[in-house]
């Protein structure tokens, strides 16, 4: 899992006094809304690496022509978590990753607190940007309790009754740190 | 009864390792109340009017000996030495100060017991029939079944927040005794004519405000299917479910707001997850997975199916007590010799469901001398024992009526359902303890008590409707009126099971009463139903067939308070 510091972060949104600039200029390192993603589609260049932010409620059904390919025309989609528990965007990355294969980057965004790590992780982000106030030492330790779960999910597609458990039961047991896994 | 695997320990300790993290964290003063609070509740830990309320997980009711002891012991240690029984087969402690939480889910963990989902907008503890396993009428054990969806739903890291609580219930028998109709989803086992096993599927009932009758979504989902099918069902729920309105965010509001179109998009996702989701068909259950848990399901050992019925008419000097027992507390089971007993958590001096930690020790007592170690909770909060020999019933009458168990009031008026109500939880509008022990008290006769025969009788402090009272054919709802408390009776609901027929919510009977009419009210209502019922009628007959009007003049004739002017509209 990546943590993100937005004050280094190499996407940046595309912004004027009023908001999100509707018809963006064609850049590298672009975060664009899904408005003005929609507004450039057409005439963006192919092969520009390039991110959106998706509000929730989206169908991510909607974008699998954006995703599909070796090289996909989106190679970031964040996802946001207006409160913590709207657990929305968790299907969503479920979907991109397991449906779609997105390949890129998932990002949660919002208000990302440190328990919601095994979650995020299990449904499929690599990148998350932690609410303000939230500590990464925490957050990594939160990713540490559970050797494996019930359930398959995108990091383990199997569920436990496909797999030797044995092995996963025998990691736990050899101690602390071992608990690779995730959980909430 | 389920065996734990060496992981499924693992996992309920991390499970416990990671709660005290947190718990640590917020008494650290690093995690805000607001936040802890969602981590807390999918723990089974509410913050109540008192104290935090604890409900721990019975997963679809069942519980060993030893695990009531330990509860037994919790009560003692952690609690003011009791618990209560919920509807939904669970625990409640009332009194655990949150500084020991943690301590108590180690000990929770060291029988392999949790509060995991007990609360929370996710997918809860499963319900299933009291008598799963060994009832007469059944045709599919429902248990193996229970525990793969237990397993599956347990911390799926997808559906941790729902815009709502989800509920599941299962049945495998032919009388639906789970409520399946009043559940987010409801499971019915079938076996076709060729042999082969699958499950109808109801989405969409609820109480609560709105109360709904799940619809049929599924006719026949073989078995296999069901983790997927229900997923796909979650799925467009988590996506699509209100979240805007906390009394509009059940799937209940969902189904009936889209209609056939939900039933359209979870068959799309259905497809979609099989043929085109990584991992999508991984979760098609094997047999080996369906053989593997069904081996805990297997009969005690000490069980003998080949025992043929001797059963002795009693005779003719029996005890009258023993005799109501046997024909109140004693249910039939699939195996001839054995019987199903029921040991009441219904009598005066306590409320429904509560029993102290010497009476569930003698509880667990009773089910190691007569029953194979194992009990149920059912879902009219009640202890049951599953596995009695016929031989040893004296034996066991004798020993639960020195333990205050033998009240043979099994689905009489005395044995109804209540949940905790204002007294302890902090949702209520009204109690319900005060008024479910004065319609025990006042019903103390158990002549009177027989002569009017079955009856369900609902009791729920507030419109979340724990105690049920939507499926009473009497129910009771406390309601709130500018600070006093007020209930609602509502009369002809059903949950669905054989006497009370196909599922439906109770009818108003006018408008609300006082509390301290309320006992006169419930009086009026029976005495109504005896003046009217024809030979054989049952409560629930007689109000099916005369409706509301002649019970609602009947109730209104005690009317002393001034409920019609202080809020004609409940």
């Amino acid at each position: 899992m990546r943590f993100i510091d937005a004050r280094h972060d190499r996407w940046h949104r595309v912004d004027g006094e009023d908001g999100p600039i509707p018809h963006p200029d064609p850049q590298p390192d672009r975060l664009l809304t899904l408005e003005q993603w929609h507004a450039v589609r057409d005439t963006w260049p192919r092969g520009l690496a390039t991110a959106v932010l998706l509000p929730n409620t989206l169908d991510v059904d909607t974008l699998a022509a954006d995703l599909r390919g070796a090289q996909p025309r989106l190679s970031l989609l964040v996802l946001q978590f207006p409160k913590w528990t709207d657990g929305r965007a968790y299907s969503q990355a479920h979907l991109l990753r397991t449906r779609h294969r997105f390949d890129g980057e998932l990002r949660a965004v919002g208000d990302v607190l440190v328990d919601m790590l095994p979650l995020l992780k299990r449904t499929g982000f690599d990148a998350v940007q932690l609410r303000r106030d939230q500590s990464v030492e925490a957050a990594v330790r939160a990713l540490g309790f559970f050797a494996g779960h019930y359930q398959g999910d995108v990091q383990q597609p199997k569920p436990a009754f496909a797999r030797d458990l044995s092995a996963e039961v025998q990691a736990a047991d050899s101690g602390a740190g071992l608990f690779a896994g995730q959980g909430i | 009864m389920y065996q734990y695997t060496e992981f499924d320990r693992h996992f309920v300790r991390a499970r416990a390792a990671q709660f005290r993290d947190q718990l640590r964290r917020h008494l650290d003063g690093e995690l805000p109340d607001e936040e802890f609070r969602a981590l807390r509740l999918q723990n089974g830990w509410y913050v109540q009017r008192h104290a935090p309320m604890l409900r721990v997980a019975v997963p679809y009711g069942e519980l060993s000996s030893r695990q009531l002891h330990q509860l037994a012991r919790i009560a003692r240690e952690f609690d003011r030495d009791y618990g209560h029984f919920t509807t939904r087969q669970n625990l409640q402690y009332n009194w655990i100060p949150l500084a020991r939480a943690a301590d108590v889910m180690d000990l929770l963990a060291d029988v392999d017991m949790h509060g995991i989902q007990t609360s929370g907008n996710c997918i809860r503890n499963i319900t299933s029939d009291a008598l799963a396993g060994i009832a007469p009428d059944e045709a599919v054990d429902p248990r193996p079944y229970c525990e793969i969806l237990r397993q599956w739903s347990t911390l799926h890291p997808e559906f941790a927040f729902l815009p709502r609580k989800f509920k599941i219930a299962i049945t495998g028998a032919g009388e639906d005794r789970a409520a399946i109709g009043w559940h987010d989803i409801g499971l019915q086992l079938l076996k076709n004519d060729a042999g082969e096993i699958g499950f109808k599927v109801l989405v969409g009932g609820g109480m609560g405000r709105t109360p709904v009758i799940g619809s049929v979504i599924g006719e026949f989902v073989p078995w296999q299917q069901i983790l997927v099918f229900i997923e796909a069902i979650v799925r467009v729920y988590n996506r699509l479910g209100r979240r805007d309105n906390l009394y509009k965010a059940r799937i209940k509001i969902l189904v009936k707001a889209e209609g056939q179109r939900f039933v359209d998009a979870v068959d799309a996702e259905f497809r979609h997850i099989l043929e085109h989701d990584v991992g999508g068909a991984a979760h098609l259950i094997p047999q080996s997975e369906l053989d593997r848990v069904s081996a805990s399901f297997r009969l005690p050992a000490g069980i003998d199916p080949s025992r043929q019925a001797a059963t002795p008419r009693p005779a003719a000097d029996t005890p009258p007590a023993y005799r109501r027992w046997l024909e109140r507390n004693v249910q039939a089971h699939k195996l001839p010799a054995y019987r199903a007993v029921t040991l009441s958590l219904k009598r005066a001096g306590q409320a429904p469901g509560d029993a102290t930690g010497d009476q569930m020790d003698r509880a667990a007592e009773l089910a190691t001398r007569f029953s194979q170690g194992e009990l149920r909770v059912t879902h009219d909060q009640n202890l049951l024992l599953p596995w009695v020999h016929e031989s040893q019933l004296h034996a066991l009458w004798l020993a639960a009526r020195e333990a205050g168990f033998a009240t043979p009031n099994i689905g009489l008026l005395t044995d109804m359902i209540a949940c905790p109500g204002g007294d302890f939880c902090a949702l209520a509008n009204a109690r319900s303890i005060p008024v479910a022990a004065a319609i025990t008290e006042r019903f103390d006769d158990l002549d009177r008590l027989y002569d009017i025969g079955d009856i369900d009788l609902h009791i729920s402090g507030c419109i979340n409707s724990c105690g049920h009272h939507h499926s009473g054919h009497i129910g009771i709802l406390g309601v709130d009126k500018d600070g006093a408390e007020w209930y609602q009776i509502t009369l002809a609901g059903s949950d669905g099971s054989t006497l009370s027929g196909a599922a439906t919510p109770g009818k108003v009977v006018g408008p609300s009463f006082a509390a301290d009419e309320v006992p006169e009210v419930i009086e009026a209502l029976i005495d109504a139903y005896r003046r009217e019922r024809l030979s054989g009628e049952r409560f629930i007959d007689t109000s099916r067939r005369l409706g509301v009007a002649p019970f609602r003049a009947a109730a209104d004739a005690v009317r002393r308070a001034t409920a019609y002017t202080a809020g004609a509209a409940a």
